[in-house]
């Protein structure tokens, strides 16, 4: 998927008023047709796990939750960069960074909730402050910051420079996050898809179902970041109509009557 | 900006290598006593295996013993202990060791799943026991 530029979000806003396109229609039918798949093998097809049982089941949800987390994080240091250090600094890739991230934001709390309930059953606790749940609340903290300094105020140029450099301090975070449990000893236990010796000990069929929940997932994020990059455009669209209208109005009161 | 990601890495490493035992989540059993920040004298998180045939449940205690590294101690745990407890897994216990008697006085007990995923069926579960067969020796 490639950043859309300022001209296509804004061209999409303008022309039909509404954030969907034929392409948005068809990932979101896909989407729905992947998630059925993801719910038949994840609760279905799917075997228990030998010391886990059916609570197996929530890493269909909490590992690709984790997965868009982090590409959605990437995706918008990527935007952000192409931002701060492309020569025409277009607002596009902004709003495509500031929509990823808000989306980053959901995956994690969703990633966090699946995780204490897995947490209580496996482990007998909700929480505990380890190394990589802490780094991982780190991590949510530092993007809810980065949305929270979007929206200082501000032209729009502002707050993509400003919010660009923010983002590409917290991306930094994804590798602290993901080497905790090898780089200090955690109660989460280590990876098992991406392990370092790329033979998984897992079930074929619980690979296969992860994998389902991966493109499920990813198709979902690829549906809400299209959206909400559009409506971001939009929204920016209406506070320069608004500016454009008060600036007007300021002229019309000096003008002799 | 290079400057940063520099100081960043910098603080990265610092962690890593000199905070590590602050940052540890646990100690295993073979290291009570004698590794920095596992000190015997102290509330500890120790981390070892269920030793197969060895848990007793009496008085709402439960007692079993936890090994690592060839190092064994007993555990007495006021409760029952929640999660997936069972035989041949990984544990968490936190609580206060006495040394004369090498008891570790748990108030909380956590099991470390491992990052293993394996399907119940009776294939596996004759692995399973065979696996535990192994789990003390």
């Amino acid at each position: 998927m490639t950043a859309p530029t300022t001209t296509t979000s804004a061209d999409t806003a303008t022309r039909s008023r509404s954030t969907g396109t034929r392409a948005t229609r068809v990932i979101g039918v896909v989407t729905v047709i992947m998630m059925g798949w993801l719910v038949a093998f994840g609760l279905g097809f799917s075997p228990a796990d030998r010391d886990q049982d059916e609570a197996v089941r929530i890493m269909y949800v909490h590992v690709p939750t984790v997965w868009v987390a982090y590409l959605a994080l990437s995706l918008a240091a990527v935007c952000s960069a192409v931002y701060l250090f492309s020569k025409n600094h277009s607002l596009g890739f902004d709003r495509f960074a500031g929509a990823s991230a808000e989306i980053a934001t959901v995956f994690m709390a969703l990633t966090l909730v699946s995780g204490m309930l897995w947490g209580r059953i496996t482990w007998g606790v909700y929480w505990q402050w380890d190394a990589r749940l802490t780094s991982f609340a780190l991590l949510l903290v530092s993007t809810i910051g980065y949305l929270a300094v979007r929206g200082l105020g501000g032209s729009h140029h502002q707050r993509a420079k400003r919010s660009a450099v923010v983002m590409l301090l917290v991306v930094l975070e994804i590798p602290l996050v993901h080497w905790s449990v090898r780089w200090w000893r955690s109660l989460h236990q280590e990876a098992t898809v991406l392990d370092t010796d790329l033979d998984p000990d897992i079930d074929g069929l619980m690979l296969f179902s992860l994998f389902v929940g991966f493109i499920a997932f990813s198709l979902l994020y690829a549906w809400l970041v299209l959206h909400r990059t559009r409506a971001l455009a939009m929204q920016d669209m209406l506070d320069d109509e608004g500016l454009d209208r008060a600036l007007a109005a300021r002229r019309a009161e000096g003008a002799p009557q | 900006m290079v400057l940063v990601a520099a100081v960043l890495v910098a603080g990265g490493v610092i962690v890593a290598q000199f905070l590590r035992s602050a940052v540890d989540y646990y100690c295993n059993v073979d290291e009570v006593g004698v590794r920095s920040g596992c000190d015997a004298d102290r509330r500890v998180r120790v981390q070892g295996i269920v030793e197969r045939n060895s848990v007793n449940s009496t008085g709402g205690d439960t007692s079993f013993d936890i090994s690592f590294n060839g190092a064994r101690m007993s555990v007495v745990y006021d409760g029952e202990p929640g999660g997936i407890f069972k035989e041949c897994l990984p544990v968490v216990v936190h609580g206060t060791y006495d040394a004369p008697t090498n008891t570790l006085l748990g108030d909380r007990v956590e099991v470390k799943h491992s990052d293993e995923y394996v399907a119940v069926n009776d294939e596996r579960l004759t692995e399973a026991d065979e696996l535990a067969d192994e789990c003390t020796a």
